[in-house]
């Protein structure tokens, strides 16, 4: 059953989808948790610009014609079934995403000039 | 670590050969949250109508046993669900605002650190499907009622279905197996869903059809009053409306007196399904005969009552008929098309219409069935369609 979680006096809580263009990787081992993934800024018009270590992504505000929900794994820890026969519940909508199609931006440090 | 500060971001900025009167004042410092790459969490692309359904704090199901392939279901449809992968990653953020969501925001803060709480490369995309129902008759003829003083019933032994049984177990949306329960004739015994046995529905409906004959009622006045007077003492009093509502329409005159219009083609194709039980195949004149005769005083036996039914042979010698219920064959669109053309090679459309009509989609003909499950060709200047493929 995926029931829907109501967050306090409104609805299902609404969240935001990123898409990057290939795969996030940790620069050094230990997996993802708690680590930093840059920055986001919006313009004035209204562009999403994501400094992610030293590049820059520019990409734009989607409404999703398909919204999706997020679905989070009832029963943790337990070692249940995978896949759609594992119990879940709805947690959020997602009705935007921020798409970074293009091709990241490296940033380029100042050159120290020799004396 | 400890959150990025104000001055951490400018100076990220600044690097960057990028302006910061040119953004917003407000920035999203992003983080992966401490459930990423747990696989807790994943995606469900909705399908028109389902995001407002959750939005209306209404559920949606996932229903499959451990062999079937899951299926979500709504209120009242049904989806097939499949696995889509894309090139790209997605992360999901709670707490991201959009441009629009920060310019309306006036009091809005410098800083937000939002925390990704999860990321995949795939997600779980719906299509709308055919309800999954023939396992629902499949369950109920596992134990049909045969009457009130058959041993079996009183010992309770063979699998009863409540209706919560019939959701957990049957593969389509509420409304859907609703529908079909009532379709199928179904009714409600002691809590439990029954199909009646076809002799003691038969049994039933001679009953009240003799009754009728007796009382000279018209077909299209029958007393539900009279009838549970006359026929209580025979059976239960809820098997006499049962199958006066399964056999005829429901209405109240303006006395308030409750009758039934009685259907006329559906009581006919019951005497055929009887007479035609009891061999492999007839002759089709002599079965035309005794047909008519056997039906009610009044009432007209034709052909086309017995579509998804009978088939007609008309290649064979005299003609024959034989049983075909549509209800005993495959529910899977190849499989159904397997089996047809399995019991007969080359059919026309009239013929494998009523066979096939079910396997419709919304909005689908079976026209584009046929192209996409048949080959047609030309035989005495009819078409015909038969197997795509070699049938073993």
């Amino acid at each position: 059953r995926l029931s829907p979680r109501s967050a306090g006096a409104g609805g299902l809580a609404q969240w935001v989808l990123v898409e990057l263009q290939g795969e996030v990787e940790p620069r050094q081992s230990g997996g993802l948790a708690g680590r930093l993934l840059g920055d986001l800024h919006y313009s004035h018009e209204g562009i999403p610009v994501l400094i992610v270590g030293h590049h820059i992504l520019y990409g734009k505000v989607v409404q999703l014609e398909k919204p999706f929900a997020v679905l989070v794994k009832q029963g943790s820890g337990e070692p249940g079934p995978a896949g759609p026969h594992a119990r879940y519940a709805v947690t959020a909508l997602i009705k935007t995403k921020l798409l970074f199609k293009t091709r990241p931006k490296p940033i380029i440090t100042n050159v120290p000039k020799k004396v | 670590g400890a959150m990025r500060s104000r001055a951490e971001v400018d100076a990220t900025l600044q690097t960057a050969k990028l302006n910061p009167a040119e953004f917003l004042p407000t920035v999203h410092c992003l983080s992966f949250g401490p459930q990423v790459g747990t696989g807790e969490c994943c995606l469900l692309q909705l399908e028109p109508g389902l995001c407002a359904e959750l939005e209306a704090g209404r559920s949606l199901v996932i229903r499959g046993e451990k062999n079937e392939q899951a299926v979500l279901c709504s209120k009242d449809k049904t989806y097939d669900m499949k696995i889509a992968d894309t090139s790209n990653m997605l992360l999901f953020i709670p707490g991201c605002k959009t441009p629009e969501q920060l310019n309306a925001d006036q009091a809005s803060c410098n800083i937000i650190h939002s925390q990704i709480a999860g990321f995949s490369n795939n997600y779980w995309e719906l299509r709308r499907c055919r309800p999954k129902l023939k396992k629902l008759r499949k369950l109920l003829m596992e134990n049909p009622y045969e009457g009130p003083d058959t041993l079996k019933d009183q010992t309770l032994t063979f699998p009863n279905y409540t209706t919560e049984d019939l959701l957990s177990l049957i593969q389509a949306s509420e409304e859907e197996i609703m529908h079909q329960l009532q379709v199928i004739d179904a009714c409600k015994i002691e809590g439990y869903w029954r199909i009646l046995e076809f002799d003691y529905e038969m049994k039933l409906l001679n009953h009240v059809t003799q009754l009728i004959d007796s009382e000279s009622w018209s077909l299209s006045k029958v007393p539900l009053c009279t009838c549970l007077e006359e026929l209580g003492s025979l059976e239960p009093k809820e098997m006499i409306e049962h199958i006066l509502l399964s056999y005829g329409r429901k209405y109240t005159d303006d006395a308030g007196e409750v009758y039934f219009e009685m259907h006329e083609d559906k009581i006919c194709r019951a005497i055929a399904q009887m007479l035609l039980q009891n061999a492999v195949k007839f002759n089709l004149s002599e079965f035309q005969e005794v047909w008519q005769q056997s039906v009610p005083e009044g009432m007209t036996t034709r052909l086309d009552q017995l579509k998804g039914l009978a088939l007609v042979d008309k290649s064979s010698r005299p003609e024959t008929i034989f049983l075909l219920k549509v209800e005993d064959l495959p529910e899977d669109n190849q499989e159904r098309f397997n089996s047809l053309f399995s019991i007969r090679e080359k059919w026309t459309e009239a013929d494998i219409t009523p066979y096939i009509q079910d396997l419709c989609a919304e909005k689908q003909t079976v026209g584009v069935l046929l192209t996409k499950y048949a080959r047609s060709s030309m035989q005495n200047g009819v078409k015909v369609y038969n197997s795509r493929r070699p049938i073993s």
